[in-house]
């Protein structure tokens, strides 16, 4: 089963430290260092003296083994059934391109077990082999920190031409797309990989500006929140993914602020919108604003 | 008992975590389901497994805990690491260590008899040699049958064991990948802790990371799904915290994208419907009988989806279907706006009446599913028409509250 000992935190710890003491008697700091490094913040405190008090015969007293080698299982079934399930997941010819893994073995689930009900029905087209060939550039360019030539169409469908090194590829479930965010010379560039018309490695010097930083710009949104109609765990669930807090400030009222990345406000705004009443924005001015933008306009379209 | 950061039961921290992470508002003395000693150790536990992530607000009326995951920033769940403190004994970590040294490779093969033998002399050499006798050896290594890491065979009269064929399979790409995108990822999780540390190339937006906490139900759900079975499974009421028992074919997990919910589509024969149960309030899952019906079932319920928007099977009119439609009228430079509906919908139809309008229409079980959807598209509904009035009433109500609301009146809209 899922919940077992086999993949615990303990056993891989104690797999790591067996595969140093293996090879030469375990000083305690190398010891506390394996488990720092790979267990949870207080499983030093028993760890360290199961070993000690040999509970866990498996290190003497002199730091040495009894083990003669490095510590390995084999794969349960559950971690094949699960390999082979996502075999059978579209977005894996993305990254191979072998039909099969394991056939003897059945997979965890299939296509028919589960569906993603509320994903956009234009996501990118995985079985698309140019799209393979980008994707696989990409990963490869990121992995190997080369820089890209890419040609791409924008929101207008203009042609637009972008020399960056990639830094790691962002997937939306909800989209069902990957976009790239890479550094270029002057700019940070978020680009949607099925729009890319073209993508090859830049071979001519460059150097990007070290003054940009792919990481978000974060804003944030208070609001304060009616808990009628399940609105409390409808919203803290759907708002769930960002950095937030909560507090209540009366029996049904709460206080929620969340950080959200500034190029992603109009999609804030509507997904505030979608809770209607239940939610009502109080800072930061601007967004409160927006919201009243929109209301505005939707009284102006009842006339 | 005494505290451990390990854990038997994964049911109880499940509910913690939920609260300190989705809501995370409440106070050590709010959590009056159990005593405060538990709340505590709970408490402690997160904070040992997931301390980076661990936030504290002090008030005047006392001090609040709650986990603050940003998860497009982490690369990997954070939640998965409670899946990783199951507890075990003394002897259970001894043995496993010890016996696959023994068996390090697929070729060696050994008796029961001549493992324990075996194991003996692993432990000579300890002040005090624990002692394995052959029926807790016989225990482990059938446990560890099931689970397909050792191999059995029976020659004659004697049983003889050997370790599993090795699989390698460490592409860090594709685990970093699905372990966040597939159902039940934690085991892409539990494959990433065996190999190297690597650089991470994906980041996930509108990442839900909740349903990891359900993954063992979800995880039997599949099972019960692959060999068409019934299942018997306890629900909680939240409102109540009572919980029912209920006997279902299940015939499909549904995944939300937008709102990290997971449902068991499935069949009650008690009341002959095909209806959803969130996954977070499944407390467990027993395996049943073989179901004659599930194929016929599952037919049933591809039937019924073009109808249902989210996963409600029963709207509150009384009617079979409701129908709904709506108008929104674009600007020039707002073509986007028929496309948004042309890919958010999830049935129904969308016609383009003009050049700036568009119509969506749709007939489904339960309407109400939509109007979180229908109100995005605020500042732009020119027409909108519910077949139950009720829900229509209602949502031309929660529209002139939401003017109320921001003080928007006639004469500012001028």
């Amino acid at each position: 089963m899922i919940f077992s000992e086999l993949y615990s935190a303990y056993y891989n710890t104690v797999a790591y430290v067996l595969k140093t003491a293996v090879k030469h008697p375990l000083n305690k700091n190398e010891l506390r260092s394996i488990i720092e490094k790979n267990a949870f913040g207080e499983s030093i405190l028993n760890i360290e003296p199961a070993f000690a008090e040999e509970r866990w015969q498996l290190i003497r007293s002199d730091g040495s083994t009894s083990l003669e080698h490095s510590p390995s299982m084999p794969m349960t079934n559950l971690e094949k059934q699960w390999i082979k399930a996502i075999y059978a997941d579209p977005r894996i010819r993305l990254f191979v391109d072998e039909e099969d893994i394991f056939p003897e073995v059945k997979p965890l689930f299939t296509a028919s077990d589960y569906s993603v009900f509320d994903k956009y029905s234009d996501g990118d087209p995985y079985e698309d082999d140019t799209y393979k060939r980008t994707f696989r550039l990409i990963l490869d360019a990121i992995e190997k920190r080369y820089p890209l030539s890419i040609d791409s169409t924008n929101q207008k469908e203009k042609l637009t031409q972008m020399i960056l090194m990639p830094e790691y590829l962002e997937y939306s479930e909800k989209d069902d797309k990957f976009r790239l965010r890479g550094s270029g010379c002057r700019y940070v560039y978020t680009v949607n990989l099925s729009r890319i018309v073209s993508c090859k490695p830049y071979t001519k010097p460059f150097e990007i500006n070290r003054g940009k930083t792919v990481l978000h710009e974060m804003n944030t949104v208070e609001f304060e929140l009616i808990d009628k109609r399940n609105a409390l765990e409808r919203i803290l669930l759907h708002f769930a993914h960002f950095k937030k807090q909560a507090e209540r400030i009366d029996t049904d009222r709460y206080r929620v602020t969340i950080s959200y990345d500034k190029d992603d406000e109009n999609e804030m705004v509507i997904r505030i919108l979608s809770f209607g009443p239940m939610i009502r924005v109080t800072a930061p001015q601007h967004f409160v604003g927006l919201i009243k933008e929109r209301l505005i306009n939707q009284k102006s379209c009842e006339h | 008992m005494a505290y451990s950061e390990l854990i038997k039961n994964f049911n109880r921290i499940r509910d913690y975590m939920r609260e300190f992470y989705v809501y995370g508002f409440k106070r050590r003395n709010e959590y009056n389901k159990k005593s405060a000693r538990s709340y505590d150790d709970e408490r402690r536990r997160l904070e040992s497994w997931l301390g980076d992530y661990m936030q504290f607000r002090q008030t005047l009326d006392g001090k609040t805990v709650f986990l603050s995951i940003d998860s497009r920033v982490s690369h990997h769940n954070p939640l998965y690491t409670a899946w990783k403190a199951k507890s075990f004994t003394d002897g259970d970590i001894t043995l496993h260590f010890i016996l696959f040294d023994i068996l390090n490779s697929p070729d060696i093969v050994l008796t029961l008899n001549e493992l324990t033998d075996a194991i003996d002399k692993y432990l000579n050499s300890f002040n005090e040699p624990r002692m394995f006798d052959p029926s807790t050896v016989r225990k482990k290594l059938k446990e560890y049958v099931s689970e397909g890491i050792i191999v059995s065979e029976r020659r004659g009269k004697t049983v003889y064991y050997r370790r599993s064929d090795s699989v390698d399979f460490s592409d860090s790409n594709i685990l970093d990948f699905f372990s966040e995108v597939a159902p039940c990822g934690v085991i892409g999780s539990y494959l990433l802790d065996k190999i190297d540390a690597h650089d991470e190339h994906f980041a996930f937006k509108h990442h839900y990371i909740t349903g990891a906490m359900d993954s063992e139900i979800i995880c039997l759900l599949f099972i019960a799904m692959s060999e068409k079975r019934n299942i018997t499974m306890k629900t909680i009421n939240r409102h109540n915290d009572r919980i029912s028992e209920n006997l279902v074919t299940p015939l499909r997990i549904m995944i939300s994208a937008q709102n990290g919910r997971q449902y068991l589509m499935a069949y009650t024969p008690r009341f002959k419907r095909i209806s959803s149960f969130r996954t977070d309030n499944i407390v467990s899952v027993k395996l049943g009988k073989v179901s004659d019906r599930f194929d016929e079932l599952r037919e049933k319920l591809d039937d019924i989806l073009p109808h249902v928007w989210g996963v409600s099977t029963q709207g509150n009119s009384g009617k079979q279907m409701e129908h709904v439609e709506f108008t929104v009228k674009y600007s020039d430079s707002e073509e986007y706006i028929h496309k948004r509906l042309e890919r958010e919908k999830r049935c129904g139809f969308v016609e383009k009446i003009d050049e700036y309008t568009s119509r969506f229409t749709a007939d489904v079980f339960d309407a109400s599913e939509l109007v979180p959807w229908i109100r995005t598209f605020i500042c732009r509904i020119t027409d909108l028409s519910f077949s139950n009035k009720t829900l229509e009433n209602q949502f031309r109500n929660d529209i002139e509250k939401m003017y109320q609301l921001y003080g928007i009146d006639i004469g500012e809209n001028k």
